[in-house]
């Protein structure tokens, strides 16, 4: 009783403490929230969409829509207004695979040697297709900062795992709670051709296998389970299976498997997978896949490109002094080095590549360095693709892509507030963004160049 | 009348998957021929139409169009078939289980690796690109044609091969699994146990589901299917005699105890690999109808393998036993001809005899003799032309054909034949040696975390 007591004690003044210090730090460090939800930015030139121009326009924007664009617009009293003479606003751009926001799972079960490691917990094997990325989101991970101030407003994320590592989601890049975030729910399964560590499936041929079995089981359960659900009576009961039923939108094909494929092979083999099994098949994050543009086009799979290139100079250490060994000199050297730079080239031109070809394309960050992107791009025009198309890829492609064009891809009255505005044209060499909309907020991108005209631009009411 | 099903389910298999395979016409003229089957021919010419042998005689006229290769004083053979080999496979060992038949070599060819066109240059057409030793039961094989230069997997593949299965005997699983792990097999009789306890479950397996699909018609039946294993549906192809076993194996009693569980479970279509004392059960393979695939002259690089000779291939041979020469190995499969050469200074087998063993033997251990392994009219066009005769020391491989194209030309042999280049890697690394060579493709890759002998390979 006694001991009751003083545990109500114990627990009750912990509890006034907690209240004490959520109420100071409330009071002092609560962030305002804007003071009006409606964004007037005027006299800019506004890329509605890949080819729609409008020299001096302007966007309206209330309570998180595009609620007006145009060249003579009314300005409302109440809007928070930026003056955007010599800015460029464009939609916000669409990232077809990242993992901003999302934090690992806590327990890392991959440690311990396993005891029979040919009969792994399908945790352990990375087999985790019930997961949902929802549970994983942080909006004040620094990576959703940063792949905004690029100009993504928009991302499909997937959770951290091994094969199968659960549902993909797009999210705004922006947001205070995870749910906040989510604009679909649940829009992908996710999968790479990843091996488990130390236990099956240990091989590509392993995880090929394994991904084979696992859809043919669910297929089979799925069936029974119609067959229960129609007349309970007399019959087994099915027992539920968290990892089989993940695959039932799959094979209703309501759910496309979101498949990563970053070299050719990988892509090759995830186009046999699909060939077996017949999913709806979105590649992602694919790098080498010039060569495999026929098998594409035939099997119906839609494609994310990767926005990381390799380097077109190798980097040398400062150390180093300039090597002089008689490899470097040879004629040996020079031809390797041609060969090499035939594919650095072959990769800068992908982009231009799946355009000639006809094939629609998104991009996607996941394996890029941030500080790179604007100039992958850039590389990718240089190669062949046009502004317009490269636009696309960020914007209007991925919408249609992921289903969205309804609501994202281009500044359209209607469509969510997501825009991204940068001080020169975009692909310009020096462009900077410096503000960019996600669903409807705003957001001052911080840089030195960008503080400076900032406090020229904006106007508060 | 099955053997005439089988033919036409042949064809339609070939044509379905043949879309994107390419052929090419061409006139071997001069040449000597080595065809196998039909003996040796003079200056006897060969001509080659969309990937077909169509004629073989003198003074053939070229047909318009059709290249021509002089092979005067040259040597004319079928293409070199290595029936154990690890190229052109980004995985080899799934080794984290005993039996791991569901997995597949087919799913993880590589066909950018360079080894593939050294051995074109050794005059090999095709090879089992098999599933390593680490498992009792291990993955299925791919057979595939050396068709470099084709930057599809799907292009290599040899269209409507059977399909086969590695199983492995003696010291290899015992150490993974026994040894790494700690489960069974720890000894050779565990092994012979994993395989009696997989082919019963794939028996049991395979009569539930007999049992399923035939109530499954029945009316008004509502009952649960068995649960999918893709494990013990391939084993039970292989039971069904769909999928040739091709046994990693050394001692005799351990060989004859495989030939006793396949008897048991009427598994017959059994290739041994290595199989180095099977000079000691010579006629009880012939006897069983089981193939044996060896090495000339290679032993010694672990306890199981010290009690070995070079006639083992003929003396094999000699008990009517369907005999390869293979090599396991990137740097062995470039001169497979050297190694059927040894067989005529140990067991004087004949130059027919000897040929046999790289080229019509291994096509059989395959299931693929009908189509390549001998210079018939109607075979695919599988040709290496050799300057000098094949079996001679002294012999250089000038010309190798696939399906009617010149995939290797010594005297068209550009510096660098890789297909895709890592722009990431320095050009030190890549005049090293490219990064699939003969380091990794051993039996074992996969299986190192389980021991660090130095000489796990075979």
């Amino acid at each position: 009783m006694k001991k009751t007591y003083l545990k109500y004690v114990k627990r009750s003044f912990a509890f006034t403490l907690m209240c004490l210090s959520t109420l100071g730090y409330s009071q002092d460090e609560r962030k305002l929230g804007p003071v009006s939800r409606s964004y007037v930015i005027s006299q800019a030139t506004i890329v509605q969409g890949p080819g729609r121009k409008i020299e001096k326009g302007t966007v309206l924007i209330k309570d998180g829509l595009i609620a007006a664009v145009g060249p003579n617009l009314t300005i409302p009293p109440d809007a928070i207004q930026i003056k955007g003479d010599s800015l460029f606003v464009y939609a916000g751009f669409i990232d077809g695979l990242s993992r901003a926001g999302v934090s690992r799972p806590k327990d890392d079960i991959t440690k311990e040697k396993a005891k029979d490691p040919g009969n792994p917990t399908p945790e352990r094997a990375g087999i985790t297709p019930q997961n949902d990325v929802r549970n994983f989101l942080n909006p004040v991970d620094k990576s959703v900062e940063e792949l905004r101030s690029l100009g993504f407003t928009a991302a499909h994320v997937v959770p951290h795992g091994g094969m199968l590592p659960g549902c993909g989601s797009v999210i705004f890049l922006g947001g205070n709670s995870a749910d906040e975030m989510v604009l679909v729910s649940k829009s992908s399964l996710y999968s790479e051709l990843v091996i488990a560590d130390r236990v099956y499936p240990n091989t590509v041929i392993g995880v090929m296998a394994k991904w084979r079995e696992l859809y043919r089981q669910a297929s089979l359960t799925k069936t029974y389970e119609s067959t229960y659900a129609s007349n309970r009576t007399g019959i087994d009961r099915p027992t539920t299976d968290r990892v089989l039923e993940a695959f039932y939108p799959v094979i209703d094909k309501r759910l496309p498997v979101l498949f990563r494929a970053d070299k050719a092979l990988d892509l090759q083999r995830v186009l046999s997978l699909q060939k077996d099994l017949g999913f709806s098949l979105i590649a992602v994050n694919v790098k080498e896949g010039w060569d495999v543009i026929p098998k594409i086009k035939s099997s119906g799979a839609k494609v994310f490109l990767s926005l990381e290139l390799p380097e077109e100079k190798k980097e040398e250490k400062k150390d180093d002094k300039p090597s002089e060994s008689p490899f470097t000199d040879s004629l040996e050297h020079k031809a390797l080095e041609k060969r090499r730079l035939d594919f650095v080239a072959l990769h800068a031109g992908q982009a231009a590549a799946f355009q000639k070809a006809g094939v629609p394309f998104g991009f996607s960050t996941i394996s890029s360095k941030t500080k790179d992107i604007h100039s992958s791009l850039r590389r990718m025009i240089r190669s062949g693709l046009t502004e317009d198309q490269a636009l696309a890829a960020l914007t209007t492609n991925p919408a249609s892509l992921l289903g969205l064009s309804d609501r994202l891809g281009s500044i359209d009255t209607g469509k969510v507030a997501n825009l991204v505005i940068s001080r020169k044209p975009f692909f310009d060499e020096k462009s900077k963004v410096q503000y960019v909309f996600v669903d409807g907020i705003m957001y001052k991108i911080e840089s030195k160049e960008n503080e400076k005209a900032a406090e020229k631009k904006t106007d508060k009411p | 009348m099955k053997r005439i099903l089988y033919s036409i389910l042949l064809t339609v298999v070939t044509l379905e998957a043949t879309a994107q395979v390419e052929h090419g016409s061409v006139l071997i003229k001069g040449g000597t021929l080595l065809t196998i089957t039909k003996g040796t021919l003079e200056n006897t010419d060969l001509l080659i139409r969309d990937g077909k042998i169509i004629q073989i005689g003198k003074n053939i006229a070229p047909p318009q169009g059709v290249k021509v290769v002089d092979a005067t004083g040259m040597y004319v053979m079928p293409g070199i078939i290595d029936a154990h080999s690890h190229a052109g496979l980004d995985a080899i060992n799934e080794a984290t289980s005993p039996v791991t038949a569901e997995v597949f070599t087919g799913d993880a060819i590589n066909p950018f690796q360079v080894e593939l066109y050294r051995a074109l240059g050794g005059g090999v057409t095709t090879i089992h690109a098999m599933h390593g030793s680490a498992n009792a039961i291990g993955g299925q094989c791919e057979t595939i044609k050396l068709r470099y230069g084709v930057k599809d997997p799907d292009g290599l593949r040899m269209e409507g091969a059977p399909r086969t299965i590695k199983f492995a005997l003696g010291e290899n699983p015992t150490r993974v699994h026994g040894g790494g792990n700690n489960i069974v097999p720890r000894t050779r009789m565990g092994v012979e146990f994993v395989i009696r306890e997989a082919f019963s479950k794939a028996k049991e397996y395979m009569e539930a589901w007999d049992r399923y699909n035939k109530s499954k018609g029945q009316k008004g039946f509502r009952g649960a299917p068995p649960v999918y294993d893709l494990r013990l549906e391939t084993l039970a192809d292989v039971l069904k005699g769909n999928i040739i076993v091709h046994c990693h194996s050394y001692r005799a009693d351990e060989i004859f105890m495989l030939l006793k569980v396949c008897q048991d479970f009427g598994v017959k279509k059994v290739v041994l690999q290595h199989v180095n004392e099977g000079f000691k059960v010579a006629p009880e393979l012939a006897k069983f109808g089981a193939m044996a695939s060896v090495f000339a002259d290679w032993w010694a690089y672990k306890f199981e393998v010290y009690y070995s000779t070079a006639y083992n291939a003929a003396i094999l041979t000699k008990n009517g036993v369907t005999t390869s020469i293979n090599s396991d190995d990137g740097e062995l499969m470039r001169h497979l001809y050297h190694e059927a050469a040894k067989t005529q200074k140990y067991g004087a087998l004949s130059d027919d005899e000897a040929l046999s063993l790289i080229t019509l033997n291994p096509a059989k251990q395959l299931g693929i003799d009908g189509r390549v392994g001998s210079l018939e009219i109607g075979k695919e066009a599988d040709v290496a032309i050799f300057k000098g005769h094949p079996l001679s020391t002294y012999t250089i491989p000038m010309i190798t054909i696939v399906d009617g194209i010149i995939r290797f030309d010594r005297e068209k042999d550009p510096d660098d034949m890789r297909i895709y280049i890592d722009p990431n890697l320095p050009l030190e690394e890549t005049t090293a040696a490219d990064t699939h060579t003969n380091d990794v493709e051993n039996c074992l890759q996969n299986a190192e975390e389980a021991f660090n002998y130095m000489f796990d390979h075979n």
